[in-house]
């Protein structure tokens, strides 16, 4: 079962990428769909983000005592000013491993 | 542009096999943050329940890490497949826009590169090669320099992924390593939030999916990723429309 889902979402995926490269594609999208997809990365990847700063294992919200909370924020300004991947994991993850092992 | 003239110019001119290498040299710096995210990709999926069969040949199947990372979760909580399909499809959607933006340069050539083109155009791999066509429009060769790109980081994203399946039985939990996921999305998506409504497609995906976050099925995420789209493209039409006037 899972490989025909992972197969199925696999060529859709492909679709995705191929489709305005295909002999029959329109030249350009249409512009309201074009920018509507402007939106994706920033809604889809937001969606994926926050539950998993803020929902805990027990599938509560978890707002305080959260040490993923602060390590966020700190991530967040330095994803801004260095607009650098790694420097932004390095901050999160150091933020996080801080306020763990120091118990605060 | 003249400067650009110039160096255009002054260079050799560019072959087939420089294109392919220039593609490889501009992909590598990304991979510091491909390599980190391919690892936990890895460790999530054995961690998730996944064979390192499924996980491993997941990177090529679908080769699209954020989607990845979503199927895997919502498979391990027993999803039905239409909504893991769903899902998958509406994260990858962008990818009609990027194949959208590099038509123009590569339309012409053969089915088979279009093909092997369109597998290969993943985010890391998109983002130098548009640059390089439109820096380059009129190069003979630059299909190769996607090629390149995206051997690169296929090559990497399959080796991370696997190195991460093996290394998942070693690595602490108290490391809360899998954090790194939400800290890569958090790079990428915190510098285009530029205007008004790229905060608010923002901050409405954010709080449908911590307001559907129990909600059967992991539909919260499906929800707050079109409800995203939709507040920030009305926002986007009602902020042109306001400036028109």
């Amino acid at each position: 079962m899972i490989w025909t889902i992972m197969i199925v979402t696999g060529l859709l995926t492909f679709a995705m990428r191929f489709v305005m490269l295909s002999a029959v594609a329109p030249r350009k999208l249409p512009a309201a769909f074009e920018e509507a997809l402007g939106f994706v990365p920033i809604a889809v990847l937001t969606a994926i983000i926050v539950p998993a700063v803020l929902v805990g294992k027990d599938e509560s919200i978890m707002l305080l005592d959260n040490a993923r909370l602060p390590a966020t924020i700190i991530a967040i300004i330095v994803a801004l000013v260095s607009r650098s991947v790694v420097m932004t994991i390095s901050a999160g993850l150091g933020t996080l491993w801080l306020l763990t092992f120091l118990g605060a | 542009m003249k400067t650009m003239n110039q160096k255009v110019m002054i260079s050799a001119p560019a072959t087939a096999t420089s294109e392919f290498w220039k593609g490889i040299r501009d992909e590598l710096p990304l991979q510091l943050g491909v390599v980190p995210f391919g690892l936990m990709f890895g460790v999530l999926g054995i961690a998730s329940g996944l064979t390192p069969l499924q996980t491993i040949l997941m990177s090529s199947i679908l080769f699209a890490g954020a989607s990845q990372v979503v199927f895997t979760q919502l498979w391990a909580t027993g999803t039905p497949p239409v909504f893991v399909g769903a899902s998958v499809s509406v994260i990858n959607l962008r990818h009609v826009l990027y194949s959208a933006s590099v038509a123009p340069y590569l339309r012409q050539l053969p089915l088979g590169w279009r093909v092997a083109i369109a597998y290969l155009l993943t985010d890391e791999a998109y983002a130098v090669s548009i640059k390089h066509f439109q820096e380059q429009p009129d190069n003979p060769f630059k299909h190769f320099y996607l090629l390149g790109a995206g051997l690169t980081l296929w090559t990497l994203w399959q080796l991370s992924t696997t190195l991460g399946v093996f290394a998942s039985a070693t690595i602490p939990e108290e490391l809360s390593l899998e954090f790194v996921i939400p800290l890569t999305f958090i790079a990428i998506v915190a510098p285009t939030i530029r205007k008004y409504p790229d905060l608010l497609a923002c901050v409405t995906s954010g709080g449908f999916a911590l307001a559907g976050h129990a909600l059967p099925w992991n539909s919260g995420l499906l929800i707050a990723a079109v409800g995203g789209i939709l507040t920030g493209w009305l926002a986007y039409r009602f902020r042109e429309a306001r400036m028109a006037r």
